[in-house]
């Protein structure tokens, strides 16, 4: 399976490790741009570390146990105002993100999800959900779910996070 | 007629006991003071607490493994970085604020606090590129001698900031190619973690500007077996811990980084089952040469779940010399851990539910409970 995010991991550590910072974020602006129709690069934020509260049920979004949400860490936007893929009322998406595939046990598919953060109020502190598939630390900030990924906003404070289909992960 | 003398001796006792409560002395008037810190002790430990429900409000505790009592407390901020200076006498708290409280205008500031009296002293304004992460040594940190502080940026792009504690002022930024955080070593050497595995190493020139940089060779791949970024302090470097238990032991000390060879804390039989897993992956006592982890049963994805149990090893040896259970004793998964650097050390465990253990080191009896020491605590170091 080669996905979005093994493309983006392998071309973001090249661009990381071989050129200066300033070309490095020509790159990242040129990938910014150029994925306006897709959330962003890797995403998600500070936090916690252990499979979480939420709601009971594995096939709601308030659960820490859908299957979307497998390597997120924070608080899930759906049990703050928001859904599993829209910011609550007043929160702004961060533009920057990160990238994973889930699998849908619903479908059999797997997916590639962008973990956004929601960004410009303080902790939602409803429904914190941390898990880890295939996380990896914040030298592949790509796969990292540790970094406040509203670092970038123009209101970096933190509040919860989505987890968006992007597509069909290929097998 | 036989009720009379009865009700004289009641009647004589009342007043009696009426006489001997009416005579406490009021408590005297008290004056309003401010507490002064004792000495410091090596069984102080500062608990790095996330304040994960409200995370603008992030603080770290003063506590003390002796008496059991809070000492005092630092404020924190946003997403902090935190460490302590070499001698100990001051803490370093790299941080975000925003002008209207959780939202407004951005600044981002490195603060100090004299240790001696949990005062402010001083602050250095950063440009708008701290990195925010979980707790880590290597958000912020001193150099050896205490002559800079680094502070870790990503904004993604990854680079450094030198500072000068003394002047208060920041003397310049390093660009890090990619690598990230902040391993001081020397008076004048910064290392970063690459996604190659490699180690990048900055020189830098008295007044803190780049005067030499070199790559390590690959220490690990972190696509088969990532290192945490939760280094471990030896006396000369610093010990990572892979995901899967591998020991990576690193001296510093030298212009250039050096790797020891590579051991691991699991069996053949217990490697991919058993493994590693916390905000705070580990501690050394030093002069001892023991290594205490939590480790959990758990496969891919189980990096930060805490452990069920405390291993203790020989770092000469490599030998596990104990396995401490840590649900029997009254305790939620560890996810961070100090041990003192004295000839009486003790553990600290900070568990999932916010409490933190203090242990003897050398034995595992737990100590004493200190019940919800805030409400996240990921990180604790010590004088």
């Amino acid at each position: 399976m080669r996905s979005l995010d093994q493309i983006f991991e392998h071309s973001s550590r090249s661009l990381a490790q071989r050129t200066s910072r300033r070309s490095l974020l020509a790159s990242l602006g040129q990938l910014l741009t150029g994925a306006a129709l897709l959330p962003l690069l890797p995403i998600d934020r500070a936090g916690r570390a252990y499979a979480a509260e939420g709601k009971a049920k594995a096939d709601s979004p308030q659960s820490c146990e859908y299957w979307k949400y497998c390597a997120i860490d924070g608080f899930l936007c759906s049990c703050c105002g928001g859904t599993s893929s829209s910011c609550p009322p007043g929160a702004a998406p961060s533009p920057i993100t990160w990238i994973g595939t889930c699998h849908n046990p619903g479908d059999g598919r797997d997916y590639i999800v962008s973990y956004n953060d929601c960004c410009g109020k303080t902790s939602c502190g409803n429904c914190e959900c941390n898990r880890n598939e295939r996380e990896k630390p914040m030298y592949r900030p790509s796969r990292n779910n540790d970094l406040n990924w509203c670092m970038a906003n123009a209101d970096s404070n933190y509040h919860c996070s989505v987890s968006v289909i992007l597509g069909v992960a290929e097998k | 007629m036989q009720r009379a003398p009865l009700l004289i001796a009641a009647a004589l006792c009342l007043s009696a006991g009426a006489a001997t409560q009416a005579a406490p002395a009021p408590l005297a008037a008290e004056k309003l003071t401010v507490e002064t810190l004792p000495p410091q002790s090596p069984h102080w430990v500062y608990v790095f607490d996330a304040a994960f429900d409200n995370e603008i409000d992030q603080r770290v505790h003063l506590y003390d493994g002796d008496s059991y009592r809070r000492l005092g407390q630092i404020d924190a901020g946003f997403t902090p970085g935190f460490n302590l200076s070499p001698d100990g006498t001051k803490s370093v708290i790299a941080t975000t604020y925003y002008s209207r409280g959780s939202r407004g205008t951005r600044t981002d500031v490195v603060e100090f606090t004299d240790n001696t009296t949990l005062a402010p002293a001083g602050e250095i304004v950063l440009p708008n590129k701290r990195v925010m992460t979980s707790p880590n040594i290597f958000s912020v940190a001193y150099s050896a001698d205490g002559h800079f502080v680094y502070a870790a940026y990503v904004t993604p792009a990854a680079s450094f900031g030198v500072l000068d504690p003394v002047q208060k002022k920041v003397l310049g930024e390093i660009d890090t190619a990619g690598c990230v955080l902040v391993i001081p070593s020397g008076p004048n050497r910064v290392s970063s973690l690459c996604e190659s595995g490699r180690l990048l190493t900055v020189t830098l020139t008295n007044d803190g500007h780049e005067s030499a940089r070199a790559m390590s060779e690959p220490f690990f791949d972190a696509d088969k077996d990532p290192v945490f970024v939760q280094g471990i302090p030896t006396d000369q470097g610093y010990v990572f811990l892979s995901f899967l238990g591998e020991v990576h032991a690193i001296d510093f000390s030298g212009a250039q980084p050096v790797f020891a060879p590579v051991w691991s804390l699991v069996s053949a039989e217990e490697k991919g089952h058993w493994r590693p897993g916390a905000e705070q992956v580990g501690a050394l006592h030093r002069k001892l040469g023991r290594l205490y982890v939590p480790m959990h049963a758990g496969g891919e994805g189980t990096h930060k779940d805490g452990g069920t149990e405390i291993w203790v090893f020989d770092m000469a040896t490599h030998k596990r010399l104990a396995r401490w259970p840590v649900h029997a004793g009254g305790l939620a998964n560890v996810m961070a851990i100090q041990v003192s650097q004295d000839a009486a050390p003790i553990v600290f465990a900070a568990t999932a539910t916010a409490d933190v253990a203090v242990m003897d080191a050398l034995t595992g009896h737990v100590k004493h409970i200190e019940k919800h020491l805030g409400q996240t605590p990921w990180m604790m170091l010590n004088p």
